[in-house]
């Protein structure tokens, strides 16, 4: 899908946020810390590549083929704060349904969201994987994630902890649910993180 | 600073329809700011919701200074330096927290939550003895909330806080009063640094004439995939609608976006935002088809811009709190709000609107904040303009202030009447 079709796409209906999946973020948020038993090592590479290639799509600008690697109902959330917190009463840095992500995106391809004119350059680097399985159909990822960026004349790196939650899709593959990304310094002052972390 | 110093000629730096660019860049006249403004009138500080026990504080700074937001076991608040009396450390390193006590780390000194001594190890060898002060921590010597916003004002001379905040006060009753006996509540917090001076954020804040461009990709965005929802108001001709901004003492300012924004329903204007379908068949079977739309309301930003002089911002729902961190350098404190008598799913709902106009709009603000800052770093073009309806005779002069066209300028020239009558004080 192009960004001008994205931006001139009337969205349908975004009816799976309600208190019940407040409390599954924020449950699937408090389980970071207790990861299961790792993955086979086959299934560990063939998620690790998905996750190489979303990291290399969003590098590459690629919005909106990044987004065709999360299911309908899915969730990318930056918290404000470093601790779990309920993102039913707490304020975050973002949580988007599938709907506002597109909106980031079309804002973007306006040519006028000038805290992207230029771009934020990026590299996201992903590192100290560990992958287990919840149930029969979904995974959970949590990885080291540093994204070094470029723009206007200073460079800087933003270090953070990347949570996935994975859904094994009808006719074989996984798809992101869930994208969390904790930056270590999430509760201090941020500069501009309009990009795409 | 001498009257000599060409940088002191407050008459020439602040004229009618334009401002000096060294007010906004000179290293000088921002210590100067900590001193004369910062260190005079009752600036912002905290929320009382951030403090709700005793033994609760946390840190900030007052016009650069660290300090400790205390509430002390009988409920009162109290703004403490954070310096040790003894060699200056800081005796409290967190942003947060709870304790019995604050211990200095260096030599243990300690302090209770109104600043008193409690403690000094082995005080045998002074010569003071605890009782006289000495060993106190030093504090604001005035503390003042209204309604849940405390001040702090280290000049004993100022007018009391409600005097102080003339036509503000009207304006804040409104803010709190769409919700009744409701207690609005700080619910998370997002910080920003800006690469810019603390002024372009009051500037910006009253300023009904920047939305339809600076903000042109979010109503584009929004236009393209939703039609007339969220701010389009602005997009046309803003002084053709009641909007209005509005002039008060003390270099406080208003821009009422209510007569577009909430003409008929916010709720209904506004893009959608996640939670909102499930949110909408939930109310109306929980609380009746009346009530929910009332609910829906409250869900949805006040549309009330509020400036008190020097630091504190209402904007839509959220609170923000200027600090200034240097002459080019600035943290803005959003605090997101709650509010004890909405369901909590109206809640929910208020953090989704509240961060959205964040990540789709003031990016975009603060990216033109610190172009305004690299602008005004040319010494030969000197002046920033703020001369709008300047001389349009659309001036009503009310009780408590002068109410203008919605693009009026009337904003800064009122916060920069007082910031100029401040500056010169002590020359």
């Amino acid at each position: 899908m192009t960004g001008k079709k994205l931006l001139q796409q009337t969205p349908g209906p975004s009816t799976y946020v309600d208190e019940d999946y407040y409390r599954r973020l924020y449950g699937i948020a408090q389980d970071w810390s207790n990861p299961g038993p790792p993955v086979a090592p086959d299934l560990h590479h063939e998620i690790t590549a998905l996750l190489h290639r979303e990291c290399r799509l969003l590098d590459d600008g690629r919005f909106e083929e990044w987004l065709d690697l999360f299911q309908d109902e899915c969730v990318y959330w930056i918290p404000s704060d470093p601790a779990p917190h309920n993102p039913g009463s707490t304020i975050t840095w973002e949580i988007q349904d599938r709907r506002r992500l597109e909106d980031k995106i079309a804002r973007f391809r306006t040519g006028f969201a000038f805290s992207q004119l230029p771009p934020t350059r990026t590299r996201h680097c992903l590192s100290n994987i560990e992958i287990w399985a919840v149930g029969e159909s979904e995974l959970r990822v949590r990885a080291n994630l540093t994204v070094h960026t470029y723009r206007k004349g200073e460079r800087g790196a933003l270090a953070c902890m990347g949570g996935y939650v994975l859904q094994r899709r009808d006719g074989g593959g996984w798809l992101i649910e869930v994208k969390q990304i904790i930056l270590i310094d999430a509760d201090q002052a941020q500069g501009n993180i309009s990009f795409m972390l | 600073m001498s009257a000599a110093d060409p940088a002191a000629d407050w008459g020439y730096l602040i004229q009618e329809g334009r401002i000096h660019r060294s007010v906004y860049t000179s290293e000088a006249l921002f210590r100067r700011e900590m001193r004369n403004i910062f260190a005079r009138t009752w600036v912002f500080v905290g929320h009382e919701s951030e403090i709700p026990a005793g033994g609760d504080f946390v840190t900030r700074h007052l016009g650069g200074r660290p300090v400790i937001i205390t509430r002390d076991a009988h409920g009162h608040v109290h703004v403490l330096f954070n310096r040790c009396a003894h060699r200056g450390a800081k005796v409290c390193r967190e942003d947060k927290g709870s304790c019995k006590v604050f211990v200095c780390p260096y030599h243990s000194w300690t302090y209770d939550h109104a600043g008193r001594s409690v403690s000094v190890p082995l005080d045998y060898a002074y010569d003071a003895d605890r009782e006289s002060g000495k060993f106190d921590l030093l504090k604001a010597p005035r503390v003042s909330s209204y309604r849940g916003f405390i001040f702090a004002c280290l000049n004993p001379e100022q007018p009391g806080l409600e005097d102080y905040l003339a036509g503000a006060r009207q304006v804040i009753d409104e803010w709190l009063g769409r919700y009744g006996d409701g207690v609005v509540e700080v619910s998370g917090t997002q910080r920003y640094r800006i690469a810019a001076n603390w002024k372009f954020v009051t500037d910006n804040q009253g300023d009904g004439y920047h939305p339809a461009y600076s903000h042109r990709s979010l109503l584009m965005m929004a236009a393209s995939r939703y039609g007339d929802k969220d701010m389009q108001y602005f997009a046309a001709d803003p002084d053709a609608s009641n909007m209005f901004v509005k002039g008060f003492r003390n270099g406080h300012y208003y821009l009422d976006q209510r007569p577009e924004m909430h003409k008929v329903s916010a709720w209904e204007l506004q893009r959608p935002q996640p939670g909102r379908e499930r949110l909408e068949q939930s109310l109306p079977e929980k609380y009746g088809v009346d009530e929910a739309k009332r609910l829906l309301e409250l869900a949805v930003g006040a549309g009330m811009n509020l400036t008190v002089f020097p630091n504190l911002l209402l904007i839509g729902n959220q609170v923000q709190l200027i600090d200034p961190l240097g002459v080019a350098e600035t943290d803005l404190y959003w605090f997101a709000t709650t509010v004890s008598n909405l369901p909590d799913e109206v809640n929910a709902m208020r953090m989704r609107t509240q961060e959205d106009f964040p990540m789709f709009g003031e990016v975009d603000d603060v990216e033109n904040f610190e172009s305004c800052q690299a602008g005004l770093g040319i010494p030969e073009a000197e002046w920033v303009d703020c001369s709008r309806h300047l001389n349009s005779d659309r001036e009503v002069v009310e009780d408590d202030g002068a109410r203008a066209p919605v693009t009026s300028d009337i904003t800064m020239r009122t916060f920069y009447k007082e910031w100029k009558r401040l500056m010169s004080v002590g020359d």
